[in-house]
Parts: structure tokens; C-alpha cells; sequence
């Protein structure tokens, strides 16, 4: 796997949080009298929000390029600023559990015994069970909202990263380069962070688009359950829980939120394969 | 291997008590008072009195504290009692009782299916690396771990149901084995993924190790080849088993919702929803054990594949 290979498919998976943070200028309501340049700059000039029951569950066509959906909002506007919620909860979701599970990891793998045995015990509480169980059960708990949404997915995802990291800080934990910091008298803290994690953290980075694939599937079907972020705010999950409700009269309701998610997740496996290939 | 396994029994037994005790000081710290929300949170409903809310309170153990609720929880269900649920004062284990056919009928058949189609499905891709039959099947691996469940729940229930009208579109009692195609058909195609890809991968490693290069060198034909293959690769299959559980329990929500399928997943839903925390407990318990039941199965089916396995832990 080449060197370019890997960069073109990160490129692929970095214009979704791309759109998202575009979203608000891509697709947004427009006052009448905006000037040309401003219009011609909004391909969507659809509020995400703004329900129509005049023009509801309307097929494409030139105004709304995907459509509308069952309250009458435009499909294409609630795709863009779905990705808001599936997109950047998924990578909070993703760099929460590489924070803790790089940390966790690697003091497993350097300070003995007795860290290590507590790590993996928590390790196989959490990935004993399947984690959409988990996250529902904690989205009981706490109002929700999207920071809600990253957190709980984070807590079921961290053991991949604690696993890959620990494996690596078990072997360089060894390694005469750590023992002479030991013998110079570093701090656990100091041996853990700057000599074991840089050179055990590889493995886990190769993995990390794996784990936002991971994260973007779960918060869609948190969203999905209606667990998720609460509506009005868009998101794919919940927008293929609204589209089941017509399904039977409009496709174009199911084929975008399904199509976006598909595309996102395949695009993280992608990069994921590529650069774990290439190292 | 009696030891084996005990140990393992053992571990697997720690795991689940981790979970509960984890699943229940998460639930117990949530806002809000269940005694509210059950008893007087009802839309339509007058709000209950301070008198309800207190007899609510004292039928569920409401008015002690955490750590004696968690203890007393955990001695019942020891003996199988899982306490009543908030939502209509019926016993946990009943309500769980009456949604596990649904749900373990739809995933039987869902990975009788998936077995069917993933085993041949990798051998044939792992007979030839890079052929034509390894890139469909790569194709078609990446496509289907890409595929939210709920979302191929969706695509298939409109073009099966919407489109060609062959299926009911949402579960209808009276034709029990149409309403159970689709949702089968969906968990199917979740877990044949991972189960192909298992089948390619360690099939190829046996086909490429030394022993199967020195049966080709003896003659054996293809066929013995391949069963001789699959064979070594038993113990990845049971890993496979083991890691299939937890995707089929986490499927069967997101499907059971897609398809109104009277089970346990749409339970665990709906008391979510309804911060039921007994049956969200019980549930939880439930698929806990699955799972571990699983892994024990899987260590078990290994360790009799490969005494090895035995011979490294106990040494």
C-alpha cells in the first residue's frame, strides 16, 4: 500500500467533518432580498428545520433536490447538518476512547502487575457486552444530547486502543531505553507518557479510523432507537427512524441518510485498512 | 481441561457481576425519581400522590439505600427472580419469557442463513487469494460491515415489502413466517460478514502452512485439502462464535425495530424509553449471559480442537 494511497483515502474520510462544518453555510434559509453572490454561494437554501405541511413528502425535483420529508423539510438540508451530530460525535466519540485507551494501555503495559490486572479486568467487564446494550441503558441515565452521546459511546470503545497500546508497552516496558529512565529516576507518570507511549501508540493510531467507523454506527443507532440527540436537531439515525414512518410513499427519504452513513463508514474502514497496511 | 474450564467458568462469572453492579450504579445515579416517572409519569394521567409515591417506593425498594438495593438484586437473581417490572408491576423473568421466542427465532434462522452463505462463501475466496471469488467476496465484505443493520433492515423492507409486495410490510401475527423473512434475511447478511471473513482468513493460513503443502506434495485432491483446512480452523470458529453473540444481541434491537418484531430487543427499547430499570437490568443480565455463555462454549469447542490451548495455561 503505497504512501499516496493512504493519504487519498484520509483525504476521502476528512471531507465528511469537512461538510459538517460547512453545513450552516452550504444549506440555510436565505432572506429575500439576499444579494446574488450570497445565493449563488447557498446550494441549499432550505432551513433544516423549517417544516412546510404544504410541500410535505415531496419527490425531487429542481427546489429541493432530494426531496422532502414527512413534515415537509428538505431532505438534502437535514442530510448536511446530520452530519453535524453523525460525523462530529463520531470523532469526539473516537478521540475520547483513543485518550483513555492509549493512557489506560500503556499503563497497563508499564507499571506492573497489579495496574495491569485491573485494567484487564475492566477491560473485560466492558467488552463483554455488545455495546449498543451498554450506551442505551446509559442514555436512560443522562438527558441527552450529543455530548451525552459521545461520552457513552466513548466508554464502550476504549478497550481497542487499551488492548493494541498494552501489548506494545508490555515489550518496550523491557526495553533498556525504559529501564535506564527508571534507573535515572523517573516518575511512573514521566516512564509511562514520555518513554512507552510515543513508541507504543502506533498500532492504536492505525486503528483509529476504524474506531470513528465504530463510533459513527453506534450514535446512528442510538439515533435510530430515538435515544440520541433529541429532535428537531437532524441526524442520519434518526432520520431513517422518521423514514421508516413512510416508507411505503417515499423513497427518497430512506436512500440519503442510508447512502451518507454507508459512505462514511466505508471510507473509515478504507483509510483504516490502508494505513494499517502501509506501517 | 476440567480446570480449564472452571477457571474460565469462573472468570466469565466475575465478568457478569462486574457488569450488573456497573449497569445498576449507572442506572441508580440517572435524575429524575422512578417512583415519579412510573407511577405518575404518565401522559393522560393525573400526577400521583405523596401517598402512591411512597407505596411505589416501598413495593420496589425504592426507599433504600443504593449499595442494599444492589445487594438485595443481586442475591434475587441468583434465584432467577428479577424483580417486577416499574412499568406494569409483572414479573421481569415473565415479560422477558414472553419476547425471547420471537427474538431467538428470528436469530436462529439468521445464523443458519449466514452460516449457509459465509462458509462457502470464505472457503471459495480463501481456494484462490486474489482471484476472481476473493474480490467479490472483499467487495462484498466491505459493503455489508459498512451497512448500519437498521439501514439494510430499511433498503430490504422497501424494496421486498414497498416494491415487489412479497413480505408484509411490518409484522402481522397471522403470517408469522413472512413477517420473520425479513428480519432473519437482515441479521443474516450482519453476521455473514464476520463469519467469511473468518472462514477466509484462517482458511488460507491453513491452506499456505506446511502440513497442507505437504499433503498437495502427496497427492490429496482439493476436497480433502479444504476439510482437512477447515478442520484446523476450528479453533478460529469458535473465537467467531464468540464474537457473533454480542453483534446478533445488538442487531436484534436495531432490526426489531425496524420490522416491529414483538422481542426482546424492542423490550429493552422501550424500557429505556421508559426508565424501567428492572427490566433494563434484567435484560441486561440476559444478554450478559449469552454472551458469556458464548465465550465459555467457544473456550470449551477450542480447547477440545487444540489440547494445546490446555496444556500453555496450565503449565
Amino acid at each position: 500500500m503505497t504512501r499516496g494511497r493512504v493519504q487519498r483515502r484520509l483525504l476521502v474520510l476528512a471531507l465528511f467533518p469537512a461538510l459538517a462544518l460547512l453545513a450552516p453555510l452550504l444549506a440555510r434559509a436565505l432572506p429575500a432580498d439576499a444579494p446574488q453572490a450570497i445565493r449563488a454561494l447557498t446550494p441549499v437554501p432550505f432551513d433544516p428545520d423549517a417544516t412546510d405541511l404544504a410541500t410535505r413528502l415531496r419527490p425531487p425535483d429542481g427546489t429541493h433536490l432530494l426531496g422532502t420529508d414527512d413534515l415537509g423539510r428538505d431532505v438534502l438540508s437535514r442530510l448536511l447538518h446530520g452530519a453535524r451530530v453523525s460525523v462530529l460525535v463520531g470523532l469526539a466519540a473516537a478521540a475520547l476512547a483513543f485518550a483513555a485507551g492509549t493512557l489506560l494501555g500503556a499503563a497497563a503495559g508499564t507499571l506492573g502487575p497489579g495496574v495491569d490486572r485491573a485494567v484487564l479486568v475492566v477491560t473485560g467487564v466492558v467488552q463483554a457486552f455488545p455495546a449498543l446494550v451498554l450506551v442505551a441503558a446509559g442514555a436512560a441515565m443522562a438527558p441527552p444530547s450529543r455530548w451525552t452521546a459521545a461520552l457513552l459511546i466513548a466508554l464502550t470503545a476504549w478497550p481497542e486502543a487499551a488492548r493494541l497500546v498494552r501489548a506494545e508497552a508490555l515489550r518496550l516496558s523491557a526495553s533498556p531505553y525504559v529501564e535506564a529512565a527508571r534507573a535515572a529516576g523517573a516518575s511512573p507518570a514521566r516512564v509511562v507518557l514520555r518513554h512507552v507511549l510515543p513508541g507504543a501508540i502506533a498500532p492504536a493510531i492505525a486503528s483509529l479510523p476504524y474506531v470513528v467507523g465504530g463510533a459513527v454506527l453506534l450514535e446512528a443507532s442510538l439515533s435510530f432507537l430515538g435515544l440520541g440527540v433529541p429532535p428537531p436537531t437532524a441526524s442520519w439515525g434518526r432520520a431513517l427512524a422518521d423514514a421508516r414512518e413512510s416508507l411505503t410513499s417515499a423513497w427518497w427519504c430512506v436512500l440519503p441518510p442510508a447512502a451518507a452513513l454507508f459512505l462514511l463508514v466505508l471510507s473509515a474502514r478504507k483509510a483504516g485498512e490502508a494505513l494499517s497496511e502501509s506501517r | 481441561m476440567t480446570r480449564f474450564l472452571a477457571r474460565r467458568a469462573l472468570g466469565a462469572v466475575g465478568t457478569l457481576v462486574g457488569v450488573l453492579v456497573a449497569v445498576f450504579l449507572l442506572l441508580s445515579a440517572a435524575p429524575g425519581d422512578p417512583a415519579r416517572l412510573a407511577a405518575g409519569g404518565m401522559p393522560g394521567r393525573r400526577p400521583a400522590s405523596a401517598e402512591a409515591l411512597e407505596a411505589f417506593r416501598a413495593v420496589h425498594g425504592l426507599d433504600r439505600p443504593v449499595v442494599a438495593r444492589l445487594a438485595a438484586w443481586l442475591g434475587s437473581a441468583v434465584r432467577l427472580d428479577l424483580g417486577r417490572s416499574f412499568r406494569d408491576g409483572r414479573k421481569v423473568t415473565e415479560r422477558i419469557g414472553e419476547t425471547l421466542p420471537a427474538t431467538l427465532a428470528v436469530n436462529g434462522t439468521a445464523l443458519l442463513l449466514a452460516a449457509l452463505g459465509g462458509v462457502p462463501l470464505g472457503v471459495a475466496a480463501a481456494r484462490r487469494p486474489g482471484g476472481r471469488a476473493d474480490r467479490l467476496a472483499g467487495l462484498l465484505l466491505d459493503a455489508l460491515f459498512s451497512l448500519p443493520s437498521f439501514a439494510l433492515g430499511l433498503l430490504l423492507l422497501f424494496l421486498f415489502a414497498v416494491r415487489l409486495r412479497w413480505t408484509p410490510v411490518f409484522a402481522d401475527a397471522s403470517s408469522p413466517l413472512a413477517s420473520l423473512a425479513l428480519p432473519s434475511l437482515t441479521l443474516a447478511l450482519v453476521a455473514l460478514a464476520p463469519i467469511a471473513r473468518v472462514v477466509r482468513e484462517s482458511v488460507r493460513a491453513a491452506l499456505a502452512s506446511p502440513p497442507a503443502i505437504a499433503g498437495r506434495a502427496r497427492g490429496e485432491s482439493p476436497r480433502e485439502e479444504t476439510l482437512r483446512a477447515l478442520r484446523r480452523s476450528v479453533p478460529a470458529f469458535a473465537g467467531l462464535l464468540a464474537a457473533l453473540v454480542p453483534q446478533l444481541v445488538a442487531g436484534s434491537v436495531l432490526v426489531e425495530r425496524v420490522f416491529a418484531v414483538p422481542g426482546t430487543g424492542q423490550l429493552l427499547a422501550d424500557s429505556v424509553f421508559a426508565r424501567d430499570l428492572p427490566t433494563v437490568l434484567g435484560l441486561t443480565l440476559a444478554s450478559g449471559a449469552a454472551v458469556v455463555l458464548a465465550t465459555l462454549l467457544a473456550d470449551a469447542l477450542a480447547a477440545l480442537a487444540d489440547p494445546r490451548l490446555v496444556d500453555a495455561e496450565d503449565s
